[in-house]
């Protein structure tokens, strides 16, 4: 069985008397490890997927496979201890939380698993400098640019080494030079741990840093396509750690 | 998720609006003192009652009155079947002495005024009126609570002879051969600030009391006295300070063995027939601690006899006093409700500004259990605050009421007390504890609607709130 298996799903909002079927069929499966990446138009449905593939929704039918477990069928509080041992979250809106500064942000997710601050500080520090903010640990959300949030973002949903990284649009708000920095850094972070990264967008260019792109229009996967053309990190070994004087 | 992880950002989220949650904690502040300093006027109130209980008798006594003399705090429906009341003789007392919780026992016996004349000096110059005589056991001084103001309290070896006079009895003997005012003894205080004296010397003269024999009448309609054999001579030996209570001054005391003799010797003198043994007109059980009075009490009762108690007064006193205690705390308690509305407002207000917030941590895999201990955190440490606040202000308000309003505060409350004025406001430890507890508890329950609705909150909502 694939580390991912969507089976026969569906999605349908009610707004009275009217269904909106945000996701008519899906079938999908998913390798450990690999970088997927769902592309659509505005209103095809992408975020949805993504939402019940991370477990905030439920489906209106169909089943979810992460690693084994059917989280289609989980209780509130397991699916949290699901999203607390097994997923990272990457927004668009980098929701990051205002008065923790980038060291705190980050170790949020191993502060809700209960690790003690010195430790949580520890690994958050180090990710921290592998996304290349390793003198902005104290800074505040908005004392950062977009970019530089956004890597707190990825830092953020990396530092507790899930085995599944969500992100929808994490380029939303970027520029192109930083989308591509941000890209860049993502692969290699699930390259470096071996993490199933899924990502949501509408942009091409993006889809470019996957391994295989879902297309995905009103609600239906339309064709899966292989990518040949990979960006492999290891073309800019010497340029692992995106250097400060780049990101300010 | 650490227990100090949540401490800490429950601290910072209260700091993050220091305005906001000052306004709410002054709030608790202004119900906790209300609360705290009611209940300290009622402890105070209480003690104020106690302090002048303990001034009228002693609360671990049970005292059973003869004959058909009722108690002070006679309710009346016990005296009303005096036909049938046992009497309270020897064999009494020997029941008394046998049950449990009774340690010590303290009889008195008053001799009927008409049974004897009291007199002083050479031919019977000087004549006692108006004066009961009562006889004690001699050895019970303390036990009654009995102090010498002049000369030495009779013991064990002198009871028999020995007379105790109450502070104004000396004052009582009229001087037979004078007339009109000469003829009564007057204290009033001389300018050197001493008293003048009475007739007789209480504590070294000798005092001879006469049985009065009712079969003859002399020409004035008066009874001789029996003469020869119904007489005793006995040694005056001290005079007893005023006690709180009033009973000594107007009373002559003699030992109680005397006082049956006396009785009896009046019976065979006066051809009593079928004379009983002698009754005594009170009898004060001594208990083995303030619970054992109640059950004391019960069980003399259940045998027919007249009996009060100080802690039987207290009982019903106490009562009256919660009533009052319980409407000044529902006055507090109203502040404190209020305080419990506004605690939830602020938290809901708080809920509703960082939205967003609790759907990022459920988004990362906060458990929802810790997102609401958080919050009831929130409300409860909002409580603890003012209940802290609120006990040290309390005291502070507690000290200028004792030292201010003091009397005249117990005064208007209707409650006097003997010499000292006691406390008008007591706030001992576990007031303090209690308030802390209560305040910690009422933050805690109106967190508890505002955090559910945290719990509550979708993830999804939330973070899509842009
Ligand atoms: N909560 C909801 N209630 C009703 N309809 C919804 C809800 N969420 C999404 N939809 C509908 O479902 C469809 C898919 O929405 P979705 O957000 O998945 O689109 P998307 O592919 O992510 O678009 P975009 O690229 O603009 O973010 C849309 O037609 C949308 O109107
Ligand atoms: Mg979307």
């Amino acid at each position: 069985m694939a580390f991912i298996t969507v089976k026969n799903l569906r999605k349908v909002y009610k707004l009275g008397k009217e269904k909106v079927y945000a996701l008519k069929q899906i079938d999908l499966e998913i390798k450990r490890g690999e970088i997927c990446c769902i592309l659509g138009t505005s209103g095809s449905g992408k975020s949805t997927l993504l939402n019940m593939l991370a477990g905030l929704e439920k489906p209106t039918r169909g089943d979810i496979f992460i690693n084994g477990v059917n989280i289609a069928q989980l209780s509130e509080s397991k699916l949290a201890r699901f999203r607390q041992e097994n997923t990272g979250f990457i927004f668009q809106s980098y929701n990051l939380i205002g008065q923790f500064n980038a060291l705190e942000n980050v170790g949020m997710p191993l502060m809700f698993k209960g690790y003690p601050k010195a430790k949580r500080d520890k690994l958050a520090a180090k990710m921290l400098k592998l996304v290349g903010l390793g003198k902005r640990l104290r800074h505040r959300p908005n004392q950062m640019s977009g970019g530089q949030q956004q890597r707190v973002g990825i830092a953020r949903a990396f530092v507790a080494k899930p085995k599944v990284v969500f992100a929808d649009e994490p380029t939303g708000n970027l520029d192109t030079k930083t989308t591509d920095e941000v890209m860049r850094l993502m692969v290699r972070m699930c390259r470096k741990y071996n993490i199933t990264l899924i990502i949501v967008t509408h942009d091409l260019e993006i889809a470019a840093y996957a391994d295989r792109i879902v297309h995905i229009i009103d609600g239906e996967i339309t064709s899966i396509e292989e990518n040949t053309s990979i960006y492999s990190p290891e073309e800019d070994e010497e340029n692992t750690s995106i250097s400060e004087v780049k990101s300010t | 998720m650490k227990i100090y992880d949540m401490i800490s950002i429950c601290f910072r989220n209260l700091w993050r609006r220091k305005g906001r949650t000052m306004l709410t904690v002054i709030g608790v502040v202004i119900g906790s003192c209300a609360v705290i300093v009611m209940i300290s006027l009622g402890l105070g109130m209480s003690q104020a009652m106690d302090n002048m209980l303990a001034s009228w008798g002693d609360l671990t006594s049970v005292t059973i009155y003869g004959g058909s003399r009722g108690g002070m705090f006679d309710e009346g429906s016990s005296s009303s079947k005096t036909t049938e009341k046992p009497r309270l003789d020897d064999s009494a007392l020997e029941i008394f002495k046998a049950m449990e919780d009774v340690e010590d026992i303290v009889p008195k016996m008053e001799l009927s005024s008409e049974m004897v004349v009291t007199t002083s000096g050479r031919n019977d110059r000087y004549l006692l009126s108006y004066t009961t005589i009562v006889g004690i056991d001699f050895t019970q001084f303390d036990k009654l609570g009995y102090e010498a103001e002049q000369g030495i309290l009779p013991d064990e070896n002198n009871k028999k002879d020995s007379i105790v006079f109450g502070l104004e009895v000396p004052y009582s003997f009229t001087d037979t051969k004078k007339h009109g005012e000469a003829a009564y003894a007057r204290k009033t205080e001389l300018p050197d600030g001493t008293v003048t004296p009475p007739f007789i010397d209480p504590i070294a003269d000798d005092f001879k009391i006469a049985i009065v024999n009712t079969k003859k009448t002399n020409e004035d309609g008066s009874h001789p006295v029996g003469g020869k054999g119904y007489e005793y001579t006995l040694h005056g030996t001290s005079v007893l300070k005023q006690d709180t209570m009033w009973e000594t001054p107007y009373s002559m005391f003699i030992d109680i063995e005397l006082a049956k003799d006396i009785m009896e010797a009046y019976n065979k003198l006066n051809n009593v027939k079928n004379a009983k043994a002698p009754e005594y007109t009170q009898v004060k059980l001594l208990c083995k601690d303030i619970n054992s009075v109640d059950a004391v009490q019960k069980a003399v009762t259940d045998l027919g006899y007249n009996a009060t108690s100080m802690a039987q007064v207290r009982q019903q006193m106490q009562g009256e006093l919660g009533v009052i205690q319980l409407v000044l705390g529902g006055l507090a308690a109203i502040s404190l409700l209020v305080a419990a509305i506004s605690i939830t407002n602020t938290m809901i207000m708080s809920i509703y500004e960082r939205t967003k917030e609790i759907g990022i941590m459920k988004v990362l895999g906060c458990y929802i259990g810790n997102i609401r201990l958080m919050f009831l955190m929130e409300a409860g440490m909002i409580g603890l605050l003012g209940g802290i606040i609120g006990t040290v202000i309390s005291y502070g308000i507690s000290i200028i009421m004792n030292s201010f309003a003091g009397s005249a505060f117990s005064e208007a409350l209707g409650i006097y007390t003997e010499g000292d004025a006691g406390q008008v406001s007591i706030i001992p430890l576990w007031l303090v504890l209690l308030a802390l507890v209560f305040s910690t508890i009422i933050g805690l329950i109106s967190g508890y609607y505002p955090a559910n609705r945290a719990v509550k909150i979708s993830a999804l909502e939330a973070i899509r709130n842009e």
